[in-house]
């Protein structure tokens, strides 16, 4: 459990789909949720609805105006009432048109907005939180919250909503329609709706499990191609391409086989709904023709109810995809409330004060016991540590000795279970941690860039420093040689889909980065993996010029660094088991010496 | 966007790679002819079923029961027949349009095998992982289901436009005209939103990077507390993601509202033209209805016409990203008299060995003469980029040599079977590669039919099998992304493992001990001491207690020999050795007393000796 190591990029997890909490009290939250994010686009949100009402009830009056054209204009031969009926049958087209326009307009920008308000709180949110929170929970699960979830969120937002209200209505609006031009007609017509509703529910529930397995292998196949790309040198060094393609071919083949599964489903709904909507025209002109035989009904109306009919089939289908996107969307909306609820546990007290300038940088742990949670076990037994100001410290250990611990304690990252750590006399639970951590440079230990410049990343700690200042720092470390031979210089990108540094080379500015930091107190976890001697020599000539004149805690793996130090700090299970230089320690041959010796153990 | 892959010639034409494409329905022709049979049935009916409706409602209002009841029966036996011709072809259309996928995954993935290692040395995993994944997916969609539903469409228009025609021309003419509109506007938004589509989701992209960075290294922001800072920057790229959605979402309000406001333009002119002529007593009244009905018909594939052309457009652009890689050159090839490695003791043989990466790059390799003796092991040593490593690669023919040639026991590699020269020269490479796979799996991958006993022995042989007996199921483990995280240095011995269990002749060790602490390193040194008994052995190395295992050390530099012999004779001869050797020594004064310990029993753990 080591802070600083980069958590390794693990596949976004198939989101869960499942809503745990149904409750009144949940759902209710959900809402306020939603409605707290929507509120500062209120004026906005209310143009969005008003035009979605109007764009849908437009979209229900041309069929009947086509009744209208024909039982008073055409079927009486009035050319003047076709001529006026038309002309508000394309009115209403245009009104349609342009409320369409500003429904999907307006709909879609309050949407987008009510995302874009989720991902920065919830940036904001999770840059608050302790790291605690982050070596809780994988990377991977953090991440998938700020991409596929808010992404499943988009869906309901942009799209899903305004098709709930639109097909809602529709469907309603619809139906009402054709009871009120004909409610005979209209029972006789619909009794196709419950085979279309029941034929829908069937379907949507075999289709959605094929299509999970679908997902589910096709990620197999993916994740077989990506693997089998990966290690493609392995492959052919051990000549086994002919056997990866047939395991290749077998992975894909499972794949055909669920997706087989889906033409099934959708080649026996389709052609049914199709089939029922026939069934419906037949009852129209059957039952319909009856009721026009005894003059009960009319041709017009028989045409209008053809035009309705479609606004049946269409949203129930729209309506029953929903139902997943809102299901997994509600999922979304209650992890991404979760992360929201969090709280920070290191917080500062109303009594914290600012550093002043000019600390001399004198570390005291002061018999500090601590354990990560109060169900874990505790990992430091009442540490004593005096570090005086500018000291090497090299902390040495089997892993889970505790030096990453100490390391944390003192960015105060958490807080003591017991005892105290001072900075100079004062409590660090005094001091205001922004303040804290300004005097403070942590180099982690596989020098971790970020997308951008190496210029931003030299600046990192601050972006207000001077080209000189950054240059400055790069010469003193040794890292100027190669930032001047990359392509841009200090202006090179880096990262994701920037230039590649090396192992080596990222260090090097991790360090740079650092120095201009200038902090009091550096805290530098050591690379463990070897680079070749020049750069290694670039290294220990980098490291000597950085822990000059500071207060410097290494966790240490290198032995020149180990030799070099003022003080050797040996952990062992939370305790200080022994101290001092190099050369008294090796001289005691005790657990230092060993330490270097045991197989067993420094092989985890 | 990713970048053309370097080998492509002049840009082919899109016509050519389109017809490339269909080459892939090729062994579908029976099934595609046969959906195509009866889609046009099915549209045929359709329409039929369109007319007889329009009949119907004549026979209505002119009072003709019997007529009536004969046409509902025919229209009712009608759409069941339609049914029953929609399902066989979405059954047969559906199978083969899954035929079409896994076809082109497998035909992308038998190249992948086959392409040489320099291949991969320019192309990123995520950058290939696309091609086999996005541009299928464009590719696929076309021509499984794209090019049906087009056909069908086109059917549709057809058959309908000339069934109103035969009608009342006039009233087909006022009907159809905006059809063009149609196609062109769905035509241009497929176009237009296309490539802002693209750009939304890159800014996505961007913005869900932004954030797994920082969550990544959250502790370095953390530490150096720029939290706002990195909160502004992320708002930044926020803002730039929601200004391109809006785009999007603007650019989707003018076009798809207009697309269903030209239709009901034509239904309005038919209301008003097709009802004057019936007025007028020109137009029957059943076709007046008719026509309001094809009418309807008409308005989806007219708008899917102008979305397939952009398909098709698309899957062109894939298709040739795709052919890329089919068409990349396999440089490593097996002549057709590829004979076997013949017994032999395992001599290596470089001579006179010059190689470059590409024709016009500079010499990475420069006239290597070098015999590796039988049983030997060799220590190549040498600054980053001085040739290590590409030497070493040209033994097992990762890469072929550009001038010289490479002998082992006495033949040239490019005149042996591929499997035959591999099975008998084991790489451990700089970071192992391992499998999702087993423990078992992993040692086993070189020879699946290996025994439990074999692969337990070559486990102990690289000190692995006591790690490997505390692993939560042992040699059944399941290592790799889905499994168990190892160890730099139990990666290493699993690799070593690997290599060893096929037993070959000769063994080369990539700096195989980097990334491992000092104890491990003893560990896995005295590992190797035992596995290169026997075996001519190439160890690329940094540390001089790898180097330690040589009978011979040869110091690269610049592609040349700069000095070779035993470490007394390069310490009075080679300053590169000596700056190595001087390095070294503090490592080496602890690395010296480890492996005296190594084999011994380890110390008490309660440190108070």
């Amino acid at each position: 459990m080591r802070v600083w190591q980069g958590g390794g990029r693990t596949f976004a997890n198939v989101s869960n789909e499942r809503v745990q909490d149904w409750s009144w009290q949940r759902t209710m939250r959900r809402v306020r949720v939603l409605t707290r994010l929507v509120a500062p686009y209120k004026s906005k949100a209310a143009l969005a609805i008003v035009s979605l009402l109007a764009a849908t009830l437009s979209g229900l009056v041309p069929p009947y105006l086509a009744k209208l054209a024909i039982d008073r204009g055409i079927a009486q031969g009035n050319e003047r009432v076709l001529v006026e009926i038309v002309a508000v049958f394309a009115a209403a087209g245009l009104i349609n048109w342009v409320t369409s326009y500003a429904q999907t307009y307006y709909t879609g920008w309050v949407g987008e907005r009510v995302l874009a308000d989720l991902r920065r709180t919830l940036f904001k949110h999770l840059q608050r939180l302790p790291l605690g929170f982050y070596e809780r929970n994988r990377t991977g699960v953090i991440v998938s919250r700020m991409t596929n979830d808010v992404e499943a969120l988009d869906e309901l937002v942009t799209d899903g909503i305004s098709t709930l209200v639109q097909a809602t209505l529709t469907l309603t609006g619809s139906a009402a329609l054709l009871f009120v031009l004909d409610w005979r007609l209209a029972l006789a017509t619909l009794t196709v709706v419950p085979l279309m509703l029941a034929a829908t529910a069937l379907f949507r529930v075999y289709s959605a499990r094929a299509y999970l397995a679908v997902r589910e292998r096709l990620g197999h196949v993916s994740g077989t191609l990506a693997e089998d790309i990966g290690g493609m040198r392995v492959v052919q060094a051990y000549t086994r391409e002919r056997e990866r393609e047939r395991n290749f071919a077998r992975v894909n083949e499972h794949y055909r086989e669920a997706n087989h599964r889906t033409v099934i489903y959708n080649g026996l709904y389709f052609p049914f709904v199709d089939a029922l909507s026939g069934a419906a025209s037949v009852i129209v002109l059957g039952y319909g023709g009856w009721l026009v035989f005894h003059g009960q009904a009319t041709i017009g109306t028989l045409v209008a109810f053809f035009g309705y009919l479609s606004n049946f089939f269409d949203p129930i289908q729209q309506l029953s995809q929903l139902f997943s996107t809102f299901v997994s969307a509600t999922a979304a909306l209650d992890k991404i409330m979760g992360v929201l609820e969090t709280e920070p546990d290191v917080v500062d007290s109303p009594r914290a004060r600012e550093l002043l300038d000019g600390i001399a940088g004198r570390m005291h742990f002061e018999h500090v016991r601590f354990r990560y949670r109060p169900d874990l076990p505790e990992v430091m037994h009442g540490l004593e540590l005096d570090v005086p100001a500018g000291t090497t410290v090299a902390l040495v250990g089997h892993t889970g000795a505790g030096k990453s611990t100490i390391a944390k304690l003192l960015a105060r990252f958490y807080d003591p279970t017991e005892g105290r750590i001072t900075l100079d006399g004062i409590d660090l639970r005094d001091l205001k941690q922004r303040s804290l951590r300004s005097r403070l440079g942590i180099v982690p230990q596989e020098g971790f860039l970020f997308a951008g410049t190496v210029r931003d990343n030299i600046a990192f700690a601050r972006p207000d420093a001077t080209n000189q200042e950054v240059e400055a720092a790069a010469r003193a470390v040794g890292a100027l040689g190669f930032i001047e031979q990359l392509e841009n210089g200090f202006d090179t990108q880096l990262g994701e889909r920037g230039a590649r540094l090396s192992v080596g080379q990222r260090q090097l500015v991790a360090f740079a980065r650092a120095l201009v930091a200038d902090p009091r107190i550096l805290i530098l976890d050591e690379a463990t993996s070897s680079v070749d001697i020049s750069t290694e020599r670039t290294i220990e000539r980098a490291l000597r010029v950085l822990l000059a004149d500071r207060t410097a805690f290494v966790i240490a793996h290198r032995l020149s660094t180990i030799r070099h130090a003022d003080l050797i700090v040996v952990l062992e299970h939370g305790r200080v088991v022994e101290q001092g230089k190099h050369d008294e320690l090796l001289a005691r041959r005790g657990f230092y010496t060993s330490l270097y010796t045991d197989p067993v153990v420094a092989a985890g | 966007m990713d970048t053309a892959l370097t080998h492509t010639p002049a840009r082919p034409s899109n016509r050519r790679t389109f017809k490339r494409l269909l080459g892939f329905l090729a062994p579908y022709k029976l099934s595609l002819a046969l959906s195509v049979v009866l889609a046009i049935a099915a549209q045929a009916i359709q329409i039929a079923v369109v007319l007889l409706s329009g009949m119907a409602i004549g026979a209505i209002r002119n009072g003709h029961r019997h007529q009536l009841w004969a046409l509902l029966a025919i229209i009712a036996a009608a759409a069941v027949v339609k049914a029953a011709l929609m399902v066989a072809r979405r059954f047969i259309a559906g199978n083969q349009a899954l035929g079409v996928e896994y076809d082109l995954r497998m035909r992308i993935y038998s190249k992948l095998v086959r392409l040489p290692f320099s291949f991969y040395d320019r192309h990123q995993t995520g950058q290939l992982m696309s091609r086999a994944t996005v541009d299928l997916t464009a590719v696929r969609f076309f021509l499984g289901y794209g090019l049906i539903f087009f056909a069908q469409h086109l059917l549709t228009i057809v058959g309908v436009t000339a069934v109103m025609l035969v009608l009342n021309w006039r009233l087909a003419l006022v009907s159809l005209a905006v059809t063009p509109l149609i196609v062109a506007v769905a035509y241009v938004y497929s176009r237009v939103s296309h490539p802002l589509l693209r750009d939304v989701q890159q800014k996505m992209a961007d913005v869900a990077t932004s954030a797994e960075e920082n969550i990544t290294g959250v502790h370095v922001v953390k530490a150096f507390a720029q939290e706002d800072a990195e909160a502004g920057r992320f708002a930044e790229r926020n803002e730039r993601l929601f200004g391109r959605s809006v785009q999007a979402n603007r650019q989707r309000a003018l076009f798809v509202p207009f697309l269903s406001f030209v239709p009901l333009l034509a239904q309005g002119g038919v209301l008003l033209y097709g009802g004057w002529l019936v007025i007028q007593g020109q137009l029957a009244f059943q076709w007046f209805v008719s026509f309001t009905f094809l009418l309807l018909m008409l308005i989806f594939p007219l708008r899917m016409l102008g979305m397939w052309i952009g398909q098709a457009q698309r899957a062109t652009a894939a298709g040739e990203r795709i052919f890329e890689i089919v068409d990349e050159p396999e440089a490593i090839a097996e002549p057709e008299n590829a004979r076997e490695l013949p017994r032999g003791p395992g001599e290596v043989r470089f001579e006179g060995v010059s190689f470059s990466y590409s024709s016009d790059d500079r010499m990475v390799l420069d006239g290597i003469d070098l015999v590796l003796e039988p049983g030997r092991t060799v220590a190549l040593i040498g600054q980053t980029g001085s040739g290590k490593t590409t030497l070493a690669s040209l033994v097992p023919r990762f890469y072929d040599v550009s001038r010289g040639r490479v002998l082992v026991d006495g033949v040239d590699v490019r005149r042996l079977r591929l499997s035959s020269l591999r099975k008998q020269v084991g790489v451990i490479a700089q970071d192992p590669f391992l499998f999702s796979a087993s423990v078992r799996e992993n040692i086993a991958f070189g020879t699946p039919e290996a025994s439990d006993h074999e692969v337990e022995k070559a486990a102990r042989l690289a000190q692995a099998h006591e790690f490997i007996h505390d692993l939560p199921d042992g040699y059944e483990t399941e290592v790799g992304e889905r499994g168990v995280t190892l160890s730099g240095g139990q990666r290493q011995r699993l690799a070593i493992a690997r290599a060893l269990i096929t037993d070959p002749r000769v063994l080369v060790l990539d700096d195989a001990t980097a990334s491992v602490d000092a104890t491990t390193e003893a560990l896995i040194r005295s590992g190797l001491r035992e596995a290169v008994r026997g075996r001519t052995t190439i160890v690329i190395a940094h540390r001089l207690s790898t180097i330690a295992l040589a009978d011979e050390i040869v110091v690269l530099e610049s592609g040349k020999i700069a000095a070779r012999g035993s470490h007394e004779e390069l310490l009075s001869t080679s300053a590169i050795y000596r700056d190595i050797y001087e390095h070294g020594l503090v490592e080496q004064e602890m690395a010296g007393r480890l492996e005296e310990h190594a084999g011994t029993e380890p110390p008490s753990g309660n440190g108070s000796r």
